[in-house]
C-alpha cells in the first residue's frame, strides 16, 4: 500500500476542517444560531478522512445522522454545510433539510440520513448501480455500531455479499447507540464478527488513528474495485459529545470518556505527520489558520444568507417524476 | 491446592490480515467456549483456584455464570479487579501479577503478539500460549481441553521445569537503549506508521531476525525456516538482510508463506547465524518501523542503532505434550 506525502498532508487538513467545522457548530448551536438537531462527530475524524482519502470523486458514500465529517471529507463545501446548518436557502437542502440530510450527488454523496440504518441499503443500491454499469465505482457505507442491530444491516451485507457488490461498510463503532452503550445494546464486542455469518472479510482497526483506517480502507476499496466484494469495517472510536447537542451524557463513565479523549485522533496524526517529517509544526499551524478562517467564510456566508420563502415551504419535497423521466 | 490464570485477549483473530490474505477468523463467543473447556479440564486434574484477566468483553464473567448456571463449575474463580484499557498493556499487567503471586501456570489465548506482551510480565511461573488468531507461531492451535489439562498438571507440578522450556527471545535496542522483545521474530519494515499493525508485505521488509524457523509456520520467521529449521530448543537464530527491489544482490532466493494462503517471493542477501548472547545490529538508512512477532510496534528514525540481541530470558513455556506423556508416566491420570 502506498501512501504519498501530499496525501498525508490532505489528510491532516481534511481532520482539521471537520474539527473546526463541528466545534463551530458546537459553540453555534450552544448560541441559538443553528436550530434543529445536532450530532457532532467530535473525536471520529479519522474514520471518515482515512476512508474518503482512498475514494475518487465519483464514487458514493452513504452517512448517518452523524454525517458532517463524512460530507467534509468526500469534499463537501462548508459554506453550503453551513448555510444549511443555519436554515438558510443557499444551503445543500435549500435550508429545509438542516444537518441530517445534506447530500451532494455530484461529489457522489447520497445523503446523510435521519433514519438509523437507512445508508445500509441505499449503498447496496449504489453498488448495484456500479456493478450493472461495470464501472470502478465503489460505494462506502458510513453506520454507527448501534445500526448493526436493525434488519437493515444484516439484510445489506447479506444482499452485498451475494451479489459481490464494491460496497465498503464502515462501522463507526463510537460505543454507544443514542445513550446506550455497547455492551448493554449488543452480546458481542467486535462488530467485525458479524462479517463472517455474510462470507466477507471482518476487520477491526483503531478508529482513532487515521493511518489505520486509511490502510484498512486501501485494502477494502481495491478489492471492491476488482470486483472480489464488499467488506466489514469496524473502527473503534468515541463519541466525544452526547448523542445529539443538549444531551447531557450522563450515562457515560467519566473515566472512560477521559480515557478516549487522551487518545485524540487529530493530535495523534498531527505527532505522526511531524514525526515522520512529513509536514512541520508551523506547516500545520498554517493549515489550521487557513481552515479557521474558511471556517469564519462559512458562517460569514451562513449568515448573510437568506432564509428560504415561506411560499417555498411545498418546493422540492417531491420529485417531479415525469420531470426527471423526460431528462433523462 | 493449585491455581491457574487465563488470559484471553478479545481483540485477537480480526485484525487486517483476514483482509489482505486468507486468515482465521475466530470470534469471542468461540473463545469463551475454549476457556470453558480450559476450566473444565484444569478443575478435573486438581485445579482449585482460578484467576481471570479482566477484560472488554468479560470472558471471565460469562464463561463463570455459563458454567455455574449448568453446574459445572467447581473450582473457586475470581476476575481479578484490576484496571483495564483494551490494550497489550492489559495483558502484560495482568501477567505481571499472576507472576507475583506466583500462580501454578498462566494459559493465554491469542496470537504472538498477546503472548509476547504476556511474557513481558511473566519470569518463573510457567506460560501456556493456546492459538486464536492467524500466522500464529509461539502459541499452539490445541484443544482447549488439552490445554486445560496440562495447565492444571503443570500448576501441580513440584518442578515445572520437567516439561518446559525456557524459551529465546530477541531484545530489541534502539540507541543502546532497550525497548521491547520478540518471542518469533523481529523484523525491519520500510513502513512509517503503526496503522493497522500488521505487517505482510514482504517488499516492505529489509531485515528478519527469527528466534525459531519453521517451513510449517506462517509469517516472516517462515521465510527463514524455508532456508533452515531452528527449533525453540536450539541455542540460535537466523538473521537475513533482503533485497529489497534489487534482486540482484540475491545470494538465496525463495518463496515463503508469509501470510496465510500466500506463498511470497523473498530474495535474501545476506544470511546470519547468531548464538545466545549474540547481537544483529545495523544503523538505520532511513525512517522505519520495527515490527515484533507481527506488529508494528517501534519507530525508528534515520540515523540510529538498532540492535536484536538474541537470549534465554523468555519465559518458561509448557510443552504440552511432554506435559500429558509425564502425567501418563506418573499415573495421574489412574482412578484407583
Amino acid at each position: 500500500m502506498d501512501v504519498t506525502k501530499e496525501q498525508m498532508r490532505h489528510m491532516y487538513r481534511t481532520m482539521v476542517r471537520i474539527r473546526k467545522f463541528e466545534s463551530n457548530a458546537q459553540n453555534d448551536f450552544a448560541n441559538g444560531k443553528i436550530p434543529g438537531f445536532l450530532h457532532l462527530y467530535l473525536g471520529e475524524e479519522a474514520i471518515a478522512t482515512g476512508v474518503c482519502e482512498n475514494l475518487n470523486k465519483d464514487d458514493f458514500i452513504t452517512s448517518t445522522h452523524r454525517g458532517h465529517g463524512h460530507i467534509i471529507a468526500k469534499g463537501g463545501d462548508m459554506k453550503y454545510m453551513m448555510a444549511e446548518l443555519y436554515g438558510k436557502s443557499t444551503g445543500y437542502c435549500k435550508g429545509k433539510g438542516g444537518s441530517m440530510h445534506i447530500a451532494d450527488r455530484d461529489l457522489g454523496i447520497l445523503g446523510a440520513n435521519g433514519i438509523v440504518g437507512a445508508g445500509q441499503d441505499i449503498a447496496v443500491g449504489a453498488g448495484l448501480s456500479c456493478k450493472y454499469r461495470k464501472t470502478q465505482q465503489v460505494c462506502a457505507c458510513f453506520f454507527g455500531d448501534g445500526s448493526t442491530n436493525q434488519g437493515t444491516f444484516h439484510e445489506a451485507l447479506n444482499m452485498a455479499s451475494i451479489w459481490k457488490l464494491p460496497v465498503i461498510f464502515v462501522c463507526e463503532n463510537n460505543h454507544f447507540g443514542i445513550s446506550m452503550s455497547q455492551s448493554r445494546h449488543q452480546a458481542i464486542k467486535d462488530i467485525a464478527d458479524r462479517a463472517a455469518a455474510y462470507g466477507i472479510p471482518g476487520v477491526a482497526v483503531d478508529g482513532n488513528d487515521a493511518m489505520a483506517v486509511y490502510e484498512a480502507a486501501n485494502e477494502a476499496i481495491a478489492r471492491a474495485r476488482k470486483g472480489q466484494g464488499p467488506t466489514l469495517i469496524e473502527c473503534k472510536t468515541w463519541r466525544w459529545r452526547g448523542h445529539f447537542e443538549g444531551d447531557p451524557a450522563i450515562y457515560k463513565d467519566p473515566k472512560e470518556q477521559e480515557e478516549w479523549v487522551a487518545r485524540e485522533p487529530v493530535k495523534r496524526f498531527r505527532e505522526f505527520l511531524e514525526e515522520n517529517g512529513v509536514m512541520t509544526a508551523d506547516e500545520m499551524d498554517k493549515v489550521d489558520a487557513e481552515v479557521d478562517q474558511e471556517i469564519k467564510d462559512a458562517v460569514q456566508f451562513a449568515e448573510e444568507s437568506p432564509l428560504p420563502k415561506p411560499e417555498d415551504v411545498g418546493k422540492d419535497v417531491y420529485t417531479d417524476f415525469d420531470e426527471e423521466v423526460r431528462v433523462r | 491446592m493449585s491455581s491457574i490464570g487465563i488470559i484471553a485477549n478479545p481483540a485477537s483473530g480480526k485484525d487486517i490480515r483476514r483482509l489482505v490474505s486468507y486468515a482465521t477468523t475466530i470470534d469471542n463467543q468461540e473463545k469463551v467456549n475454549i476457556v470453558k473447556r480450559i476450566v473444565l479440564a484444569a478443575q478435573s486434574v486438581g485445579v482449585d483456584k482460578i484467576y481471570f484477566m479482566p477484560d472488554s468483553f468479560q470472558f471471565g464473567w460469562v464463561v463463570i455464570d455459563d458454567l455455574e448456571l449448568d453446574g459445572n463449575l467447581t473450582a473457586s474463580c475470581e476476575v481479578l479487579q484490576i484496571p483495564y484499557m483494551a490494550c497489550a498493556e492489559d495483558t502484560t499487567r495482568t501477567a505481571a501479577w499472576m507472576e507475583e503471586h506466583s500462580l501454578g501456570c498462566v494459559v493465554v489465548l491469542g496470537g504472538d503478539g498477546t503472548s509476547r506482551a504476556a511474557a513481558k510480565g511473566l519470569k518463573d511461573v510457567p506460560l501456556l500460549p493456546v492459538s486464536t488468531g492467524t500466522n500464529n507461531v509461539y502459541p499452539e492451535y490445541t484443544e482447549g481441553t488439552v490445554a486445560g489439562m496440562a495447565a492444571g498438571i503443570a500448576a501441580g507440578a513440584d518442578d515445572p521445569a520437567e516439561f518446559c522450556l525456557r524459551d529465546k527471545r530477541i531484545e530489541v535496542s534502539v540507541d543502546g537503549e532497550f525497548r521491547d522483545i520478540a518471542l518469533v521474530d523481529a523484523v525491519v519494515s520500510d513502513d512509517l506508521w503503526v496503522g493497522s499493525r500488521a505487517i505482510w508485505d514482504v517488499k516492505k521488509i529489509e531485515h528478519i531476525v527469527a528466534a525459531r524457523s519453521h517451513p510449517a509456520s506462517i509469517g516472516f520467521s517462515a521465510a527463514a525456516g524455508c532456508l533452515e529449521v531452528i527449533r525453540p530448543e536450539d541455542d540460535r537464530a537466523l538473521a537475513l538482510h533482503l533485497c529489497g527491489d534489487d534482486e540482484t544482490k540475491a545470494v538465496r532466493k525463495i518463496k515463503a508463506p508469509v501470510a496465510a494462503g500466500i506463498l511470497s517471493p523473498v530474495d535474501i542477501q545476506e544470511i546470519r547465524e547468531l548464538g545466545i548472547g549474540e547481537a544483529y545490529s545495523f544503523t538505520a538508512e532511513h525512517n522505519c518501523m520495527l515490527a515484533l512477532d507481527g506488529e508494528r510496534e517501534i519507530r525508528v528514525r534515520e540515523g540510529q542503532e538498532v540492535s536484536f540481541r538474541l537470549t534465554r530470558n523468555g519465559p518458561l513455556r509448557v510443552n504440552i505434550e511432554k506435559t500429558l506423556e509425564k502425567a501418563v508416566e506418573h499415573g495421574l491420570f489412574n482412578r484407583d
